[in-house]
């Protein structure tokens, strides 16, 4: 299986370019102005074809490519291909040469034969043509090297059809160093009583080399509202309301291009040129100022020289200053600022000089030499000598200042440890506190404080609020206190119903000692206990109802029902 | 003469003597100390600083001045140490010790590497464990009480729970830098490096690898300790075995 595998591999490796063909074609040949065309390049005999290079075809753009590839095996013939599908769009009517297209498979070359493609008025170029075209505006066409003019390429839409914004946009500006703000400016415009809505790109040129170049050709793609194929309305431009809102229009990308705009870039002249011209194109101002003017000799003068006005700020040098003799001068700070298209800018130049000795009256004239496009000379602003007041320095007399240095040096102090300390200081303690039993001791006491008191809060609010656990709990306490006090049998009962009362909960009134069987056998108190509490009840009824002498004395009755209480205390009722 | 009237007169001054005989020792060595030291005799005064019993901040820090004259600098930032463990807000400690790590170039080294561990050391470093003890009653008495008289008037509950709330959180913060001192010292007591330079090596043999060096006065903790070698880990977490004479622990064992 392995070995057939390999079979087939070597067959498909060895005739993978052994017949090779490329070939280019279109869907058709001729087309209304607004239709695009398809592009097949197909590659028979191989999948492996790279990508081919489109050339670049005035007015012919060109999206894609979308890959589509091919195998068969019929009968033991094996057929493969791929092909590069493009869409090609017009931007103008007229006849088109797409040119040779070379593919490269496996290192060798293939060409396609060139097509023809004619691009006609179809019915509805008529109404594109007039409805939608765009142009270049350059204020001169004639500039000089270095020079910065500001152009604008304009998109016209009749004002009836719905233009929504552009959606590319490629120029060819070699040498003329174009740049364009993103933004698109749009307004409105009246041509031959025909109003039509403006999309404005602006930017800027800035030739790079002399020499005619050109400006574009500029393809844009304009996006417009149009109706669907089927629509009742004339396509492409109807619009109406109804047709937006039941989704019968949608947003067609109509491509407009430019065509080229020669430029002249001629070189600076050398008639007239200053000597100390460094390369400043445009209309410049300069503006100088000097604070304080009234000085000691070594206090800093800050200079500064503000040029600013039309053109590209950055041909713009330092300025020329005269002689700087009398001063300590330090590096000058530079800080630019400029629009976007860098048509205008203005650059601050700040420079710190010392007067050096009183005998410095003026800072030296300021020079800048420009090259004026407008008036097509050379110009030279010029900034008068500013008066300087000076006067000698700390003592009295002239002072030089070397190197605009501090005259007392920065101060360095001294590095070393403290000194010793005079005393032994506080004593140590001898052994740490922590840990010790104290320590612990006072941990502990805070947190058992803490609980103690939830249990006592507890158990108040419980004898407060129940009143069977408070009967409960205190009727042994009450029955001792009262049971040492009582010196009667009719006391005695006394003391041991109000036990059973609190004890069981019940009224203490009809306590009898019947409560015994119905009350305290059935709570698990039985036999001996029970005898014995009968007997107590039994010889304190004998005694205060027979009125005479019980079997047992009031002492001997007491300590019965003082023992019986302690009992009945063990036992949960 | 009225000795029982007098007796308890007789017994104060026996008192008071003792107590000067009691403290005039270590005033004594500790003047004669400081005299040697301004005499340039630095040795001597560190011998007699040495020889004072019990040893307080001060004399910690005097020792420590002594051995940083004598050219002994990891031995004066173990004293430095000391003295801190002591006085912990002590200016003059803290900027001896400072001083005495920058000259040896160690103060970076000294230093944990992150910036919280900085911080949290400089806190936990600013009270002794004594005082942090203290706090961590404060605050557990404080919080105690406020839960307490929450208890028995409610109406103040939002109060004293916010009050007993802050201090829980003390309670809790003490309680952590108390553990980390007091077991600090006990599961990884710190030392100071007092060998001019010593070798960390991967296994506690003398011919083993060497991991990497210290320098003196370098602050390690000894996380394991064999007799003759110690496993100890820098502060910036690099561990190693070297030889218990090369490094001396900054509180003494007992």
């Amino acid at each position: 299986m392995r070995a057939w595998l390999v079979i087939a591999f070597l067959f498909v490796a060895t005739g993978a370019f052994a017949d090779v063909s490329v070939v280019a074609s279109v869907d058709r040949n001729h087309i209304a102005f607004g239709e695009s065309v398809t592009l097949t390049v197909a590659v028979q005999g191989t999948q492996s074809g790279t990508q081919p290079s489109i050339p670049r075809v005035d007015a012919l753009s060109f999206d894609g490519p979308s890959t589509q590839s091919s195998f068969s095996l019929n009968n033991g013939h094996m057929s493969q291909s791929v092909s590069f599908v493009y869409r090609v769009t017009p931007a103008r009517t007229g006849e088109f040469t797409i040119p040779a297209i070379t593919v490269n498979v496996g290192g060798q070359s293939y060409s396609t034969e060139p097509i023809q493609l004619v691009v006609g008025k179809g019915a509805a170029q008529n109404d594109a043509s007039q409805m939608l075209f765009a142009r270049a505006q350059i204020p001169s066409q004639q500039l000089y090297l270095g020079q910065t003019e500001p152009v604008a390429v304009l998109v016209f839409v009749r004002a009836d059809v719905p233009f929504r914004g552009l959606s590319g946009f490629s120029e060819e500006a070699d040498g003329l160093g174009f740049k364009y703000l993103q933004n698109l400016k749009q307004g409105t415009q009246v041509i031959n009583g025909e109003s039509f809505n403006v999309g404005v790109i602006e930017g800027s040129i800035s030739p790079e080399r002399t020499g005619t170049l050109n400006f574009g050709p500029c393809i844009l793609k304009a996006q417009l509202t149009v109706q669907k194929r089927g629509g009742s309305s004339g396509w492409p431009f109807d619009d109406s309301m109804f047709d937006q809102m039941f989704g019968r229009t949608q947003v067609r990308e109509v491509p407009v291009t430019v065509d080229a705009v020669p430029v002249e870039v001629l070189p600076l002249p050398e008639e007239g040129r200053p000597t100390d011209f460094g390369g400043a194109v445009g209309q410049w101002k300069l503006d100088v100022t000097a604070k304080p003017t009234d000085i000691a000799v070594g206090d800093p003068i800050t200079l500064t020289i503000k040029v600013s006005g039309n053109g590209n700020i950055d041909t713009v040098p330092m300025p020329k200053l005269g002689s700087l003799d009398g001063f300590k001068t330090y590096d000058p700070t530079t800080k630019t600022t400029k629009d976007e298209l860098n048509t205008t800018g203005e650059r601050v130049m700040q420079q710190v000089l010392i007067a050096k000795s009183t005998d410095v009256k003026e800072l030296p004239e300021v020079r800048l030499a420009y090259f004026d496009p407008e008036a097509r000379a050379y110009k030279t602003a010029v900034q008068s000598p500013i008066k300087l007041v000076v006067k000698a320095g700390t003592g009295g007399q002239t002072t030089i200042v070397s190197g605009g240095e501090r005259l007392r040096p920065d101060e360095k102090l001294g590095q070393d440890i403290v000194y010793l300390k005079g005393d032994l200081g506080p004593a140590v303690p001898g052994a740490p506190f922590c840990g010790t039993v104290t320590f612990w001791a006072l941990n502990v006491t805070p947190v058992l404080a803490l609980l103690g008191t939830v249990g006592w809060k507890r158990r108040t609010d419980r004898l407060r609020g129940d009143v069977a656990y408070a009967r409960r709990t205190r009727a042994a306490k009450k029955a001792r206190r009262l049971l040492t006090s009582a010196t009667s049998y009719d006391e005695i009962q006394r003391v041991l119903q109000h036990y059973l009362g609190d004890r069981l909960n019940i009224p203490v009134g009809g306590i009898t000692a019947s409560i015994i069987d119905e009350q305290l056998v059935p709570r698990g108190v039985n036999g001996e206990l029970a005898d014995r509490a009968r007997a107590c009840f039994a010889a304190c009824d004998t005694a205060r109802f027979a009125g005479g002498e019980a079997d047992m004395s009031v002492q001997a009755t007491r300590d019965n029902v003082g023992r019986l209480i302690d009992e009945l205390e063990t036992k949960q009722l | 003469m009225n000795w029982k009237r007098n007796s308890y007169k007789i017994g104060v001054v026996i008192w008071l003597v003792g107590l000067c005989r009691a403290f005039a020792g270590p005033s004594d060595d500790f003047k004669s100390a400081n005299q040697l030291y301004d005499t340039g005799k630095f040795a001597e005064a560190a011998a007699v600083y040495e020889k004072i019993e019990p040893k307080t901040a001060h004399v910690y820090y005097n020792l420590g001045n002594a051995h940083f004259r004598e050219g002994k600098l990891g031995l004066a930032i173990l004293d430095y140490e000391r003295a801190r463990r002591l006085a912990p807000r002590d200016p003059d400690i803290m900027a001896n010790l400072k001083f005495a790590e920058q000259r040896l170039g160690v103060d970076d080294v000294n230093a944990p590497p992150r910036a919280w561990q900085r911080f949290l050391r400089s806190i936990i470093e600013s009270r002794s464990p004594n005082e942090w003890g203290m706090y961590e009653l404060a605050a557990l008495w404080l919080a105690a009480l406020a839960v307490g008289v929450c208890i028995y008037i409610p109406r103040l509950r939002t109060v004293l729970l916010g009050i007993a709330a802050a201090a829980f959180v003390g309670f809790a913060a003490s309680v952590f830098a108390l553990g980390h001192e007091v077991l600090g010292d006990r599961t990884a007591p710190a030392a100071v490096v007092v060998a001019a330079e010593t070798e960390a090596r991967f296994a506690p043999v003398p011919d083993s690898t060497t991991h990497f060096k210290l320098i003196e006065g370098t602050r390690v903790v000894i996380r394991e300790d064999r007799g003759h070698w110690l496993f100890v880990e820098r502060a910036d977490g690099q561990q190693g075995w070297v030889r218990s004479d090369t490094v001396e622990r900054v509180v003494p064992q007992s």
